[in-house]
């Protein structure tokens, strides 16, 4: 896969997701530029990033993707959850329709995401204060019972985004350091190693999604 | 260089095919029926029939007045026209002696342009060979209605028409949107509540509540209006060209939009402009709703065709961008969805629409040359990047914010060519597939 300029020790996807305008692509910016727009222009598809952190000496390079919140766009942007190892679940604390739709979103990731994928639920625009419709204790009591780490963020005050991806990929490399057998890339059983390939090495078309009526589209295996 | 040669190769038997064609010109079909229905003008009743067609079938008019004999009214517009292009064949001579070259061309265009629009019959593939290539701000709004169709090619029942469906657009707004919506309308709603603010942020006017209310309305009505698509993020861009268009009929040239307050246009204006953009976007999206269906089948369709259509002209680019794991949607989805918008700055787009609106039905076609010409026209910087990463970053935010018309002419020039070679002869090129 020869030339790469920067150098890391792993490369892990991640993808944002959750409702229209709550502020996944500000996380972004806010996360891989250190950049807020108040009126930043709507997703259309998905959208890259990109910064690497460091985690135990190791230099962990995220690849990040952000999507398009509205259904319309919903058969387009699961196709790129596959290969992620990571999920962004993010809501409005201020719209609590935002937040009904996390279970929503949760089946997403179960139909076309992979079933390691490290999910964190992530509670935006902590500053509106005063427009608070998700009680914290809520979201966290829900994010117990389904197995999601879960933190409240600020793309507008920095508040707790270097912590949220500090934290999503921190446990991603504490799973897949644990689980990994490097000599072996062939493993057997349940324990699936939940690193990707860097993206460069893989040419995926989104085909197995919902439109597998489509022609033209060239059938690829799963990544099982 | 791959591309080049393959097209030398094969110029005879390009030529030979499309002897009356052009680069630079409008579709080959319409050129050749024009030309052939030219040749026979005199002989063949069918061919004027079908030339004229378009004055008897635009819409659901019910009546067409009789228009036999030359009454006063006409004889006095088209007087009036001669003593209008004069005035403003001087004004832009003595306006501007520096650039009197450009003008001189520029104005013998708006002339060109004044005298089609003014004719008692428009000849609608005139008018689109002549926009093809750019419309001077001056008569684009009146060229824009008339090849998004909006308006009728006969001038008498222009006024006319418009008046209708103005109206008409206000009576959806009144029986839509200014009553209680049902929950399935107030989903809509909401999405479009959300977009509009964001949609060109750093533009002052689009922050203003006027404006926002009259974008919102548009939107809302054409998705309750196309059921089968609704409103897909994305739409909203495409209402802006048509928008600002037919905002500066109302401004004086040269009247900066960043320090307009559009509050201080009368409101019949403001009502004008709205309803006209409803209009005309609608005609304009009738020939891509298949982009903003369920799953988008349109545009997946196209981003495929784009893959296909890259891998024959440019087989290194395209192997680059392969070898580098980039998947042609992860970037072309967005051109595909807002046209280009997302892409090129706001004037651009507003040139670039000149050119679609010409194609007319078969501008949704054209649009994939138009992406395929602008993927080309980056590969050396593309080449260059040696990683997925660079080639991501770089496509997702292309470099074109100096971009004037000239880019957008070279632009559609380069897309026609690349359809004329390629879309009218689909297999004359298949050695090129080889991979080497």
């Amino acid at each position: 896969m020869g030339t790469r300029e920067d150098e890391y020790d792993y490369l892990f996807k991640v993808v944002l997701i959750g409702d229209s305008g709550v502020g996944k692509s500000n996380l972004l910016s806010r996360f891989t530029r250190n950049e807020f727009n108040l009126e930043s222009k709507s997703t259309i598809g998905v959208e890259f990033a990109t910064r690497s952190i460091q985690v135990d000496q190791k230099t962990i390079k995220a690849q990040i993707w952000d999507t398009a919140g509205q259904e319309r766009y919903r058969a387009i942007t699961s196709a790129y959850y596959r290969g992620a190892v990571g999920a962004l679940l993010v809501y409005d604390i201020a719209k609590h329709l935002t937040y009904e739709n996390v279970e929503r979103w949760l089946r997403e990731l179960r139909d076309h995401a992979d079933q390691n994928i490290v999910i964190m639920l992530v509670g935006n625009k902590s500053d509106l204060r005063h427009l608070r419709a998700v009680p914290a204790d809520e979201a966290k009591t829900f994010a117990e019972r389904n197995n999601l780490s879960f933190i409240e963020t600020s793309a507008l005050d920095s508040t707790n985004v270097e912590t949220a991806f500090q934290n999503i990929l921190t446990e991603i490399y504490r799973i897949v350091s644990m689980k990994q057998v490097p000599e072996s890339p062939d493993y057997e059983g349940d324990v699936r190693p939940i690193r990707v390939e860097p993206t460069t090495s893989t040419s995926s078309f989104p085909s197995e999604t919902a439109h597998d009526n489509l022609a033209n589209v060239k059938k690829l295996c799963c990544n099982s | 260089m791959n591309d080049q040669s393959m097209v030398v190769n094969d110029n005879k038997g390009f030529w030979k095919k499309n002897s009356h064609n052009v680069p630079g010109r409008p579709s080959p079909k319409k050129s050749v029926f024009s030309s052939s229905s030219q040749s026979n003008a005199n002989s063949s009743f069918q061919a004027y029939q079908a030339s004229i067609s378009d004055a008897w079938v635009i819409d659901d008019d019910e009546f067409c007045s009789p228009n036999v004999n030359i009454s006063k009214k006409v004889a006095q517009s088209a007087a009036l026209n001669v003593i209008n292009n004069h005035k403003t064949k001087q004004f832009e001579t003595s306006s501007s002696s520096r650039n009197s070259k450009v003008n001189e061309s520029e104005s013998s265009k708006i002339a060109k342009f004044n005298a089609l629009l003014n004719l008692n019959l428009l000849n609608l593939e005139e008018l689109r060979s002549l926009a093809w290539s750019g419309i001077p701000n001056q008569v684009r709004p009146d060229a824009w209605r008339l090849l998004a169709g909006y308006l009728p090619t006969s001038s008498e029942r222009r006024q006319q028409v418009l008046e209708r469906k103005r109206t008409e657009y206000w009576v959806f707004v009144k029986q839509y949107y200014d009553t209680d919506r049902d929950e399935t309308y107030q989903d809509i709603y909401r999405q479009i509540h959300i977009d509009i603010p964001r949609m060109s942020p750093l533009m002052m006017l689009f922050q203003q509540k006027l404006v926002q209310e009259m974008f919102e309305r548009i939107l809302f009505i054409w998705a309750i209006r196309h059921p089968a698509s609704g409103y897909v993020q994305g739409i909203n861009d495409l209402v802006t060209p048509f928008f600002v268009v037919f905002l500066q009929e109302f401004l004086p040239v040269g009247t900066d939009l960043e320090q307009l307050d559009l509050s201080t246009l009368p409101k019949e204006q403001r009502d004008i402009i709205e309803a006209d953009s409803f209009c005309c976007l609608s005609k304009f999206l009738d020939g891509i709703q298949d982009n903003y269906i369920f799953a988008q089948l349109g545009i997946q369709q196209k981003v495929n065709q784009l893959k296909d259509l890259i891998q024959r002209i440019d087989t290194n680019l395209h192997n680059h961008l392969l070898k580098h794991g980039v998947d042609y949607l992860q970037f072309s989805f967005r051109w595909m969805n807002n046209l280009l918008t997302r892409e090129v700055p706001l004037r651009c787009s507003i040139r670039l629409w000149d050119t679609y609106l010409a194609e007319s039905d078969d501008f949704a076609a054209f649009q994939l040359y138009v992406c395929a010409a602008f993927l080309l026209h980056w590969r050396q910087k593309l080449l260059r990047e040696r990683d997925f990463q660079g080639l991501m970053l770089m496509l997702q935010n292309l470099p074109t914010s100096n971009w004037s018309d000239h880019d957008i002419g070279v632009l559609v020039a380069e897309a026609y060519r690349l359809k004329v070679a390629f879309a009218d002869a689909p297999n004359h090129l298949s050695g090129s597939k080889t991979k080497r």
